[in-house]
């Protein structure tokens, strides 16, 4: 059980680096607006998980597409510092009071519900990722402005994404 | 103590997470330069076969596009060749010659960043070295920054730190090429002296002062010139003869400049 979901971890692990260095860190829709897709991963951290386990692969995945994308420890320290919150940000949105393991998804939270989480990890984390990139702050707009936009379009990714995932899951 | 130890192992995470944090913003910003460009480039070495995969494929696509640029430049070769016989010209067959000049690929390139990086498929195994200038058939592109075995990382016009000696086509005033960002088809000229007759529509080409370049590659058009605050330099703005976001082959200029000139650069501490 343990080494079924470490290998199928790793594989979206892969998976999301792939996506990220060879596709999205292409794009630069308005000349700056890139999306940070692979934080779908930490998204999708299930309450069973120890929180080690949650930082550490948080950590190295942010890393890999640092070593990618010429930017130094910016993925790694942004991935990590998501990780250490989306169990509190998890829990704002559902309440969790049984032992069973539950993955963030429309199906256990709800529609509304997981969209404003998703919303939630996604502006937490590219707050983070485009303040530290812009150290020393010159332009607060333009900041803002790419906050704002790269979020929209992550969590749009994602909700694509988790539209594929229920998808099979009813399938099955 | 007991109570500590549980307390400790109960939250040893955040030890963790205090750790790898610290990690990620020592990388982030505790690197001087120097250091960045090694981990750029030992990034390189490890991302170097993927890239140069990716860009396999991609280049694939291009490839129609990539033939025409040869062939026109094939036919402007060819026709200079013919002036050659004519009238011979020590200076531009130095510029022209081609055991000084290296083909190489651009295996990754980035166009939107503050500071752009270029990554090439030569490095010192092939005889790169660093501050060798890049260019294509249409002009200037940048300057080799940091060399790996196989790979080299060129800092691109494209850069905040770059600065190119350039000069207006046919007179010898000089100034440096910068680049302030934004823009990947535009790029500035500075240090201009401001007696310099400089017009809307001018060619500018490189100096050759350091050997980094041959002379009179182009660099751009002008499109804009401003006198400076200080009323003693222009400032000229120009669009680029290469565009950036669209590179396949470039030519590294291999002639390693005259050590007897860079002896005297270390003299004078330049």
């Amino acid at each position: 059980m343990e080494t079924v979901s470490f290998v199928r971890r790793l594989g979206s692990f892969l998976a999301l680096a792939a996506i990220q260095v060879l596709i999205l860190n292409r794009i630069e829709l308005f000349g700056y607006v890139t999306p940070l897709f692979y934080i779908w991963m930490i998204a999708r951290y299930d309450n069973s998980m120890s929180r080690t386990a949650q930082l550490l692969w948080a950590f190295f995945l942010g890393l890999l597409i640092d070593t990618f994308g010429g930017t130094p420890g910016l993925n790694a320290a942004t991935a990590t510092l998501l990780a250490m919150m989306q169990p509190s940000l998890f829990k704002l949105f559902m309440t969790i009071d049984r032992h069973d393991v539950v993955v963030p998804g429309i199906a256990t939270m709800g529609g509304s519900q997981f969209a404003g989480y998703l919303l939630l990890v996604t502006v937490v984390h590219h707050t983070a990722y485009y303040i530290l990139r812009s150290i020393p702050l010159g332009d607060w707009t333009v900041v803002i402005f790419k906050i704002l936009f790269s979020s929209v379009f992550t969590f749009i990714l994602m909700l694509i994404a988790e539209s594929f995932t229920t998808n099979t899951s009813r399938k099955r | 103590m007991r109570s500590l130890l549980d307390f400790i192992i109960r939250h040893s995470y955040v030890f963790l997470f205090i750790v790898l944090e610290t990690l990620s913003l020592l990388l982030l910003f505790g690197f001087n330069d120097r250091q960045n460009e090694a981990f750029l480039m030992s990034a390189n070495n490890v991302s170097g076969t993927v890239y140069k995969w990716r860009s396999g494929v991609g280049q694939y696509f291009g490839l129609r596009r990539e033939n025409e640029r040869l062939a026109q430049e094939n036919a402007s070769l060819r026709s200079f060749l013919y002036e050659l016989t004519d009238s011979i010209c020590l200076e531009t067959e130095r510029a022209m010659s081609s055991d000084g000049v290296m083909a190489a690929r651009v295996i990754e390139n980035s166009v939107r960043k503050d500071d752009n990086y270029m990554t090439i498929d030569k490095g010192r195994r092939d005889g790169i070295a660093q501050g060798m200038g890049v260019f294509n058939s249409e002009g200037v592109i940048g300057v080799v920054m940091v060399t790996g075995n196989r790979y080299s990382v060129v800092m691109p016009v494209l850069n905040g730190r770059t600065s190119i000696s350039c000069k207006k086509l046919g007179t010898d005033n000089f100034g440096f090429l910068e680049w302030g960002g934004g823009d990947p088809y535009k790029a500035q000229v500075k240090d201009m002296p401001y007696h310099s007759d400089i017009s809307v529509g001018d060619t500018i080409v490189t100096t050759g002062f350091s050997s980094v370049f041959p002379e009179n590659i182009p660099v751009g058009r002008v499109s804009e010139v401003e006198r400076m605050k200080n009323g003693y330099t222009l400032r000229v703005e120009v669009d680029l003869a290469v565009d950036m976001t669209d590179l396949g082959w470039v030519y590294v200029n291999t002639l390693t400049r005259d050590p007897e000139i860079d002896g005297l650069y270390k003299q004078t501490d330049m």
